[in-house]
């Protein structure tokens, strides 16, 4: 029986075989560097690496150190880790889900049915972890008119086909040769591309096309309502449960829980602005705002903690210690284990 | 050498399951031996009266060199651990502070496979338990205490 390390670039693998067969596994591109796991691990096995340094250069180095002669496989770093970047497996199964171990309470989900495909969260979404996959119905079904061009009074001139705004347009251009003397020898216009704009018609010197919008003398009733269709996805390995997509969504349809509660304190006085913090947020909470003109400073630091999840990231990785972060409430399923319960409620205050 | 202790820790072994009430043939099976062995055994035949004296030195070994040498010989766990019960006056109980994580290290390690883990907390069969300690030793959060019991 013996536990064993192994690298793989960044990851780290610690292994001990015997009754049950435990493996942790730490995935570096995961980690906030918020040094939950250092500060739960009873065995002071865990140690994380400086975070500026982490952030602002290319490092070879795993954002934390695994000591194997330490680490017990109890499983405690993963069951806190909010950022999916430490599991505990036990024969094969992650003990996120396994009865009786605890684990935090979050989540992430967007309802497909009250989702418009606005890809609003899919932008803010600070770790990309949304997707939208949107179906648009084509330009043609939104549009109703009609278009031709008379082939024998065209010119070939090419300045409907230059104007055209959606390449509708097309003329099969050539050089004129004695038996077929003509610059073009014909020319189309798609009709699924075209949206009757009319610049075509304006546009051509000789008059050869016509062409006809019947929107606005008919209204709108030939058209039908557009379908629009799609799927959103929340990859629940990068999702930080920041609440980024809850909060800019226009109809509410993503919920989000965070896993802990807590309070965000900046000391203005004692921040230098050297944004280490801003890069290390894994929430998007902190930004530099801008001077609106000159002469007026702008807020050195700000914050908006509606999307603070109260890791400690940015606490941990400031060099004056200009922030604090107080988590006042670990929301975690229930277990029987005093130790562990201890261990919770000993990251709270 | 080791097969004459070996032979002396199954004959001491023999006798006092015997005494238990077992049969001969119950013994073979939990010794894995043969049957006419164990007959040759218990009539003291087949086996120097100096394998058997060693062996009783070694069943007077503190509880961890007892367990951790027969279990060298045998490299057998189930063996290791009949012998080790059968040869064992000494009863000992074993407790687990509320400090325990659950981390399993002293199920890995315990050689008389007397502690599972339940609901994130060590439980031990004192049934089992040799008070060897080596669980004591391992233990990373000092959650386990074990104690002789004495009539």
């Amino acid at each position: 029986m013996e536990t064993t390390e192994l690298l793989d670039g960044k990851d780290i693998t610690v292994e001990r075989a015997g009754e049950e067969d435990r493996t942790l596994l730490f995935k570096n591109h995961l980690c906030a560097v918020c040094g939950l796991c250092e500060s739960i691990c009873p065995v002071s096995a865990i140690e994380t690496n400086p975070t500026g340094a982490m952030v602002r250069t290319e490092q070879d180095a795993s954002k934390i150190d695994i000591d194997e002669n330490k680490c017990v496989l109890c499983g405690m770093c993963s069951s806190i880790c909010p950022f999916q970047a430490l599991d505990l497996q036990i024969d094969g199964e992650s003990i996120k889900e396994i009865a009786g171990y605890p684990h935090i309470i979050k989540s992430a989900d967007i309802d497909d049915d009250e989702c418009i495909n606005c890809k609003a969260c899919e932008t803010a979404c600070p770790q990309d972890a949304i997707t939208i996959t949107r179906e648009l119905p084509s330009r043609a079904e939104l549009i109703t008119g009609e278009i031709d061009i008379d082939k024998d009074t065209c010119i070939s001139c090419g300045m409907c086909e230059e104007m055209c705004p959606v390449d509708a347009i097309e003329l099969d251009h050539q050089m004129p040769t004695s038996d077929n003397p003509v610059v073009a020898t014909d020319i189309n216009v798609d009709t699924d591309k075209c949206v009757h704009c009319g610049i075509c018609k304006r546009i051509c010197p000789v008059d050869a096309i016509t062409q006809v919008c019947r929107i606005c003398p008919y209204g709108e009733y030939e058209i039908a309502e557009p379908e629009i269709t799609g799927t959103s996805y929340i990859d629940p390995e990068l999702c930080v449960n920041c609440t980024w997509c809850q909060e800019i969504c226009p109809v509410d349809a993503a919920k989000v829980t965070k896993p802990f509660e807590g309070e965000l304190n900046i000391d203005s006085e004692t921040c230098q602005g050297c944004e280490t913090c801003v890069m290390v947020c894994p929430c998007n909470v902190l930004s530099f705002p801008k001077s609106t003109k000159a002469g007026v400073n702008a807020e050195k630091l700000h914050k908006d903690e509606r999307f603070c999840i109260y890791c400690g990231a940015c606490g941990k990785s400031c060099p004056v210690n200009a922030i604090e972060v107080k988590r006042t409430k670990i929301n975690y399923t229930p277990t029987k284990s005093k130790a562990w319960k201890k261990a919770f409620e000993s990251l709270e205050n | 050498m080791p097969k004459h202790i070996v032979s002396g820790l199954k004959y001491i072994a023999a006798v006092n399951l015997r005494k238990q009430g077992q049969t001969q043939r119950e013994i073979a099976e939990a010794l894995d031996m043969d049957r006419s062995t164990v007959s040759h055994y218990l009539n003291g035949r087949n086996l120097s009266w100096n394998s058997i004296e060693v062996a009783e030195m070694v069943t007077n070994f503190c509880p961890k060199d007892f367990l951790v040498l027969t279990h060298a010989l045998l490299n057998d766990t189930e063996r290791t651990r009949t012998i080790i019960q059968t040869c064992t006056d000494s009863k000992f109980k074993g407790a687990i502070r509320n400090s325990c994580i659950g981390c399993g290290l002293c199920v890995d390690t315990c050689l008389m496979k007397a502690i599972v883990l339940n609901d994130l907390k060590a439980h031990i069969n004192c049934e089992w338990c040799c008070g060897c300690l080596i669980c004591v030793e391992m233990c990373p959060t000092n959650s386990i205490e074990i104690k002789e019991v004495v009539d």
